[in-house]
């Protein structure tokens, strides 16, 4: 594996063997091979978790860490996305994770960029969030043993949803029955873009589920025209206990990539209670799949700068 | 001079045959077997080489003036000439828009300083192609216009579409639709359908063109108008002009290479090189643009030359401007997907790009290969492969999406008035 940019581009076995890694990081059994190594985090959107995520990872394993300030940065100045990582190159940057709105802005400047710099994609637009995938299947195995021929059930704003295509494009790969449920508005535009199950009905869709993933509802696109309000999202759409014990599989996980709008794609009480703690547990694990994903792309060469 | 043993080919008069040119002072005098050198006379070996009436473009972007560093009419015009094409008509879009006589007046001075090729503006519909003025067409006819188009952007009033359209047809010109519903396009990037979900782009939907379309079809209808489509993309689209040509309505349409060459599967890691608009539709519309082209829905390929800088089009597929640099390109495309995959003949593709062009803008002295008019023609090798190298080309415009493609057919000479320019 040479970068991660989404999971299209890497193999089944490459996953299994980033979660192996992630599995013996959390045991405390594996020591870091990219001490010293230097990372940079290019994050040109609001993140949180991902970026806290990185930083911890890259802590852990003794890598340096540049907190790249995208809005007092050069960028701001006009320079291009492709100079500013030629410059980190040179001052001895040797991976860099990139969080931007626009989809495919990584695989465009891959193309520009003539030094052999680490990338990752920490999401890009409407696009990709594969690190967030490699979690979310760590944390269902970790719950559920295997994802195969189990329904996982993802509700939500799935057409502006990176996670959602990260996500059907790993567990396509590891042959999981995916099932997709929102209203026509935040459905995706074309639907045989992916092998997957479509619902409008969310007790249709959660009905025997193993997993039921809630994507965040975008709420200021319901601002925007073309959508109605997002109380007649939460009427329809919002997952809570009830709906889980009544339709879905005894022991469902309940996940979420967060931030969480509470009472609106789901109930606080949800939240708040046993089943809600998978949400957590899904944060925590996103630091020892991120470690290994780190450690698998930079251990070797250092940058040579 | 005198080309010998070429094989002619002109739509015209659907005469396809080896014969002899003879050309004296930039005219045709003489076509015939067997015609003998004359003293001092210049002898041109074309045999085993097509000739065909010069390549005329309805359809281009030379952006000069205002948008020099993407392309000028110097540019233009030598890219124009490298691909084979004796006469084209440049849009309005340019800064300031060619809506008014001095600047209709400056490139059409501009580009003599550069060549004979038949240079013919197609001036803006509205001023400032802001869909508010009609733009003075008598004036700008008297001055060089050959039709008008706000292309770039939809004339999307309808009121004013019908009264620009019965007062430009009062004075025997054309005007050239930019069929699109900006509702619908809203911004998007690619064609809407499965690559622009996959990659998290946003979708151009289908009939963002064939909506135009319909509409339009009933203003023109409604006058009884002589209307031209530009770069038609979708199989509804052609589906609506197929019955309205059924229906005896005086439209005519046009695609561009890209459209019968590509499609949205080609688009690859997030390349700015593909964004087009329309952009680039599916294999469905690609097969009815080939049943388009003919069953002769489509009469015209234009090239749709839309140059950018490089930079602009290394930029994030979402910021980059849309258009491909597409005259050197043109015939090329067309002879390896349309007459070596025995799609089209030969004469019906030489048509499209030669006579049908010609005419349905009136252009003179271009179109044909007949006695008495100019020596405008073009020079084809029908069986050179050859690989498309962008880096190479002499528009500004050194990206392609068909940069490394390999092609069969070349123009190997451009004949502007009897004068031959040899291309490479």
């Amino acid at each position: 594996m040479e970068h991660l940019i989404d999971i299209k581009s890497i193999s089944k076995e490459e996953i299994l063997d980033i979660i192996n890694l992630a599995k013996n990081f959390k045991n405390g059994a594996k020591k870091s091979d990219v001490e010293k190594k230097t990372l940079a985090l290019m994050f040109y959107e609001n993140s949180t978790r991902t970026r806290c995520s990185f930083e911890i990872a890259a802590q852990k394993l003794g890598m340096n860490i540049i907190n790249f300030d995208a809005s007092h940065s050069s960028l701001s100045k006009g320079e291009s996305l492709k100079d500013t990582i030629e410059n980190l190159y040179f001052l001895g940057v040797d991976a860099v994770v990139i969080r931007h709105s626009l989809s495919g802005i990584i695989n465009n400047v891959m193309r520009l960029v003539k030094y052999p710099v680490k990338f990752v994609n920490g999401g890009d637009g409407t696009h990709a969030h594969p690190s967030q995938a490699l979690l979310d299947f760590y944390t269902m195995i970790e719950k559920i043993g295997s994802v195969e021929n189990k329904k996982i059930t993802i509700v939500g704003d799935v057409s502006h949803s990176r996670v959602a295509k990260s996500n059907i494009s790993l567990l396509s790969k590891m042959g999981a029955d995916i099932h997709l449920c929102a209203p026509t508005y935040l459905q995706f535009e074309n639907f045989n873009a992916f092998n997957v199950t479509y619902h409008q009905n969310v007790k249709d869709a959660v009905k025997d589920a193993n997993v039921v993933m809630v994507l965040r509802v975008q709420n200021e696109r319901h601002e925007k025209s073309g959508y109605p309000d997002s109380s007649e999202y939460k009427r329809l759409y919002e997952i809570d206990s009830n709906l889980l014990k009544e339709y879905a599989a005894k022991d469902v996980i309940l996940m979420h990539p967060g931030p969480a709008n509470r009472n609106i794609e789901v109930s606080s009480e949800l939240l708040d209670n046993q089943v809600g703690k998978t949400i957590l547990e899904q944060a925590q694990n996103g630091v020892f799949v991120r470690m290994a994903i780190l450690n698998t792309l930079l251990k070797g060469d250092s940058n040579a700068s | 001079m005198l080309l010998k043993n070429g094989k002619i080919v002109n739509p015209k008069n659907n005469f396809e045959g080896i014969s002899d040119i003879r050309i004296k002072l930039g005219m045709i005098v003489e076509i015939g077997k067997n015609l003998k050198v004359e003293d001092g006379e210049e002898l041109i070996d074309l045999t085993g080489k097509i000739i065909t009436p010069g390549l005329v473009d309805i359809h281009c972007h030379l952006r000069e003036p205002g948008f020099n560093a993407k392309e000028t009419i110097k540019t233009g015009i030598a890219s124009a000439i490298n691909g084979g094409y004796t006469a084209i008509c440049p849009m309005a879009n340019t800064k300031p828009q060619v809506d008014n006589s001095t600047t209709l007046t400056y490139t059409i001075s501009k580009a003599k300083e550069e060549s004979e090729i038949g240079f013919h503006p197609i001036c803006a519909v509205t001023k400032g192609l802001e869909n508010e003025k009609i733009v003075n067409v008598s004036e700008l006819l008297n001055n060089g216009a050959i039709a008008f188009s706000d292309d770039g952007k939809p004339v999307e009033n309808m009121h004013l579409l019908r009264e620009a359209l019965k007062y430009i047809n009062s004075h025997n010109a054309v005007i050239i639709s930019h069929s699109e519903d900006s509702s619908l396009a809203n911004s998007g990037v690619i064609n809407e359908g499965k690559v622009s979900t996959r990659l998290g782009l946003k979708g151009i939907p289908n009939i963002t063109e064939s909506l135009a379309v319909a509409r339009e079809l009933e203003v023109v209808r409604s006058i009884n108008g002589r209307y031209h489509f530009a770069h038609i993309s979708t199989k509804r689209s052609i589906e609506l002009i197929r019955q309205a040509k059924k229906d005896g309505l005086k439209v005519t349409a046009e695609t561009a290479p890209h459209y019968f060459s590509l499609t949205e599967d080609d688009i690859v890691d997030y390349d700015a090189k593909y964004k087009v608009n329309p952009p680039l539709r599916t294999k469905e519309d690609l097969e009815a643009v080939i049943k388009g082209l003919q069953d002769g829905t489509l009469d015209v390929i234009a090239t749709d030359h839309a140059p950018h800088t490089v930079a602009e089009k290394q930029s994030p597929i979402q910021n980059a401007p849309m258009g491909i640099a597409g005259f050197e390109t043109a015939l090329g495309l067309t002879l390896t997907n349309l007459v070596h995959t025995g799609k089209l003949t030969l004469m019906e593709a030489i048509r499209k790009l030669t006579y049908a062009p010609a005419s349905i803008l009136n252009i003179p002295n271009q179109g044909s290969i007949e006695i008495g008019k100019p020596a405008n023609l073009t020079v084809i090798d029908l069986n050179e492969e050859w690989i498309v190298n962008a880096a190479d080309f002499k528009s500004k415009c050194r990206i392609s999406p068909f940069d490394k493609f390999k092609l069969k057919g070349k123009q190997k000479m451009t004949i502007i008035k009897g004068k031959i320019i040899n291309i490479g």
